[in-house]
């Protein structure tokens, strides 16, 4: 007989993602997710100067602030066809490289690492055995039995407060968890270590950006980065060498303990390669444009239908009519008045909730599709179409990390294991390895350019009287996000923003099509109902980010997640 | 995340956590911008709107002396009141277990860092409880009149930290952009 599971914490006001689960045999047979806030801050915007517009749409999300400021201006300049000057092209691509690290470092060790680790096992690790493992798979000097054992100290007397709370959300000694009490151990030492690479990623997008996390470098024409290599206020060489010693810095830790660990859990949780694929239709965007108008991209985007790399299609542009004209929104499964499927510079969205419907509306969140097709984003998405279009960084990093896996495993793992929960996770350390590379050549490139005596920052917009529509596409942290703007006299007469987690993390359209977190969670094994571990490692690994809106602390923490099994 | 310390090493964080664009829930960042315009804070003080960082508030409270922290919080009591809590209230509960990976962050970054040893290490929330937080740009009127009143509690405990601000002579302008109404700038 099925059960029913839902899984709806209530972190703020009001609910965010929710995820319910039909189980049935031990194994999940039907999956709705559903965003329980409606936001529609797009509606404010109207009216406003288009100028402004990335000053707000930086606000939607405290964590993705970056990401929506990028997609603005860009949406703005493709609207104005706008081009930018190099220097503004290239230091947009070290921010945007940077604080791809800094989320990707954070969300494998310090958001998800705990569906896989136990770390109430690390206790009963022995260190210098634990030192042994680490060094044999890793050059890293920081791995040493002291470091282990100071490690497995901080971690018995942490226990020893009582303060394990913080591992609430890590269901140890679940039956799913399967790594030895060293591998665990070592998972704790590099989650307290991640804490300094993460921050000194973010280190870099402050000193390009100004305060973090809210940047302040950017204008609809380029950035404000004043650029004068003999002056202490500005951008000078002194900064750069900066940001160069801390990328160097980063990029040894994610070679050396990022895709080193991400290699190991996956090798040892090999069945999880297994489940969790879901929707194989993928879809990226080109980033890190290495010309002013966005036509050269160092990393290649495009789509993937069906799993079938050969049929890769490339996205070529910042103005490729390919991506503009395929991407709508569904509404027939939201709390939204109608049943259309629209283009984004279309959308009139009339908020109209009702209960929720198995078989009608159940979410807040619309159904992107493209070409009417229900695609995944991510880092996945980014490193396989990359790997079809035959990127060389890509497909060297991809080939590494399959050597590594396949060498801990002790049999060959190939690509096709990438569509899963755990190549999601691969996926995005392989996408790191990528971005640290990335933001080294960039930074080349815009000493070079500076070099040459090229100081130019800002090319300034002028807004022509009737309408003009742009778009803006970035590859974001959790995948493709876009902004769509119509702009008429100057302001902003419509504004969408089709964000990453709305494609992957959307309810059915009117064909009844899964999303991709629903199509990935059918098949996963649940060994308890009441504990379901499984939901949350197939769910995690998309790196879910809905909760974009309100802040409200619980400092008395009398509500319970809620998990109802029924 | 900026490394300013005070002659004497010391190290304190005012940090405004909020979404600008959710009414009431603004009023970390509202405040945080009113104490820059109106008071001048020693070199180990450093004060910021935030946002909504979730756990990526860890590396602005790493190693701090002391941090005060401006936000909404639930509580039972009417809109407008002003409660505070300490370090031991904050982590005397569990933080929820999450979904998304972005939800309030403040009492997990408090833990991580007293498993890394290196938490503030006093704490204050000086929190506010809100009448409506959805989309929006401006505070309802009970969280509005909380203002000053959350301002001078931060005052307060600067004080006692002895590190205290020095009123600015005119007080300046809060840049508070996202107030404006669509149409006027």
């Amino acid at each position: 007989m099925s059960k029913r599971i839902t899984v709806d914490p209530i972190t703020r006001i009001e609910g965010h993602l929710r995820i319910d689960v039909e189980v049935d045999g031990g194994s999940v047979k039907n999956s709705w997710s559903s965003g329980q806030m409606f936001r529609g801050i797009e509606i404010m915007l109207k009216g406003r100067d288009p100028r402004d517009a990335w000053l707000f749409t930086q606000r939607f999300c405290g964590v993705c602030t970056t990401v929506h400021a990028i997609a603005s201006v860009r949406a703005v300049e493709n609207a104005l066809k706008l081009e930018i000057p190099l220097n503004a092209q290239l230091i947009r691509n070290i921010i945007m490289a940077a604080h791809g690290l800094h989320d990707h470092i954070v969300h494998f060790y310090h958001l998800s690492a705990l569906d896989w680790v136990d770390v109430v096992s690390a206790l009963s690790a022995d260190p210098a055995k634990t030192s042994a493992l680490a060094e044999s798979l890793s050059a890293w000097p920081r791995n040493s039995r002291r470091e282990m054992e100071a490690v497995k100290a901080k971690l018995a007397a942490f226990v020893e407060r009582g303060q394990l709370g913080i591992f609430a959300n890590g269901y140890w000694g679940h039956p799913a968890m399967k790594l030895p009490p060293e591998v665990n151990l070592l998972a704790v030492a590099h989650y307290l270590q991640a804490l300094e690479y993460q921050q000194k990623a973010n280190k870099i997008v402050a000193l390009l950006g100004g305060k973090t996390p809210n940047i302040q470098n950017l204008a609809v024409g380029g950035v404000a980065n004043a650029i004068n290599l003999d002056n202490q206020a500005t951008l000078n060489m002194e900064k750069l060498f900066t940001i160069k010693d801390i990328l160097d810095d980063v990029q040894t830790f994610v070679e050396q303990v990022y895709l080193v660990d991400v290699a190991a859990v996956g090798a040892m949780y090999a069945d999880w390669t297994k489940y969790g694929s879901g929707v194989t239709n993928y879809l990226a965007a080109p980033e890190f444009p290495l010309d002013t108008a966005g036509t050269k991209f160092d990393i290649p985007g495009g789509t993937v239908f069906d799993g079938d790399l050969a049929g890769v299609k490339a996205i070529t542009s910042f103005q490729d009519p390919y991506f503009r004209d395929n991407v709508s929104e569904a509404i027939a499964h939201s709390w939204y008045d109608g049943d259309w499927n629209k283009h984004p510079w279309e959308e009139d969205t009339v908020p109209k909730y009702s209960e929720w419907q198995d078989d009608g509306k159940y979410s807040w969140v619309k159904a992107p599709r493209f070409a009417g097709r229900v695609m995944q984003v991510g880092p996945l998405a980014n490193m396989l179409v990359a790997f079809a279009l035959g990127d060389e960084l890509v497909k060297r990093y991809v080939g590494l990390t399959l050597d590594r896996v396949s060498a801990i495993a002790g049999a060959r793992v190939g690509p096709a294991a990438l569509h899963s929960t755990i190549g999601r996770h691969a996926a995005r350390a392989v996408r790191a390895g990528v971005f640290a590379e990335v933001a080294k050549k960039h930074w080349g490139l815009l000493v070079e350019n500076i070099g040459k005596g090229d100081t130019a920052i800002f090319n300034p917009p002028t807004f022509p009287s009737g309408e003009q529509r742009g778009f803006g596409f970035h590859e974001a942290p959790r995948g493709i996000l876009s902004h769509w703007v119509v702009i008429q006299n100057g302001k902003i007469a419509n504004y969408q923003a089709v964000v990453p987690s709305t494609w992957n993390a959307g309810p059915r359209d009117e064909k009844g099509q899964r999303g991709p977190y629903e199509a990935s969670l059918i098949g996963n094994p649940i060994a308890d109902v009441e504990r379901p571990l499984e939901v949350l490692r197939t769910i995690h690994s998309f790196d879910p980010c809905l909760a974009c809106a309100i802040h409200t602390l619980d400092p008395e923490g009398k509500e319970l997640s809620r998990l109802r099994v029924l | 995340m900026e490394d300013v310390r005070a002659a004497d090493g010391t190290r304190v964080a005012v940090l405004g956590l909020g979404n600008v664009l959710m009414g009431d829930d603004g009023l970390g960042p509202t405040v945080a911008r009113r104490l820059l315009a109106r008071c001048e804070f020693g070199p180990g003080v450093s004060v910021l709107d935030i946002g909504t960082p979730g756990l990526d508030l860890t590396p602005y409270i790493l190693d701090l002396d002391a941090l005060i922290v401006v936000d909404t919080v639930r509580a039972d009591a009417p809109p407008g009141s002003v409660r505070l809590y300490r370090k031991a209230e904050l982590l005397a509960t569990p933080p929820q277990p999450r979904l998304s990976p972005h939800d309030p962050g403040l009492k997990e970054a408090l833990l991580l860092l007293e498993l890394d040893g290196n938490a503030p290490v006093e704490v204050l929330l000086v929190g506010v409880v809100p009448e409506r937080s959805e989309m929006g740009t401006e505070l309802s009127r009970p969280v509005g009149e909380a203002v000053a009143r959350a301002e001078a509690q931060v005052l307060r405990e600067l004080e006692r930290l002895g590190v205290p601000a020095v009123p600015r002579v005119p007080p300046g302008d809060p840049d508070l952009w996202w107030a404006s109404a669509p149409g006027s700038g």
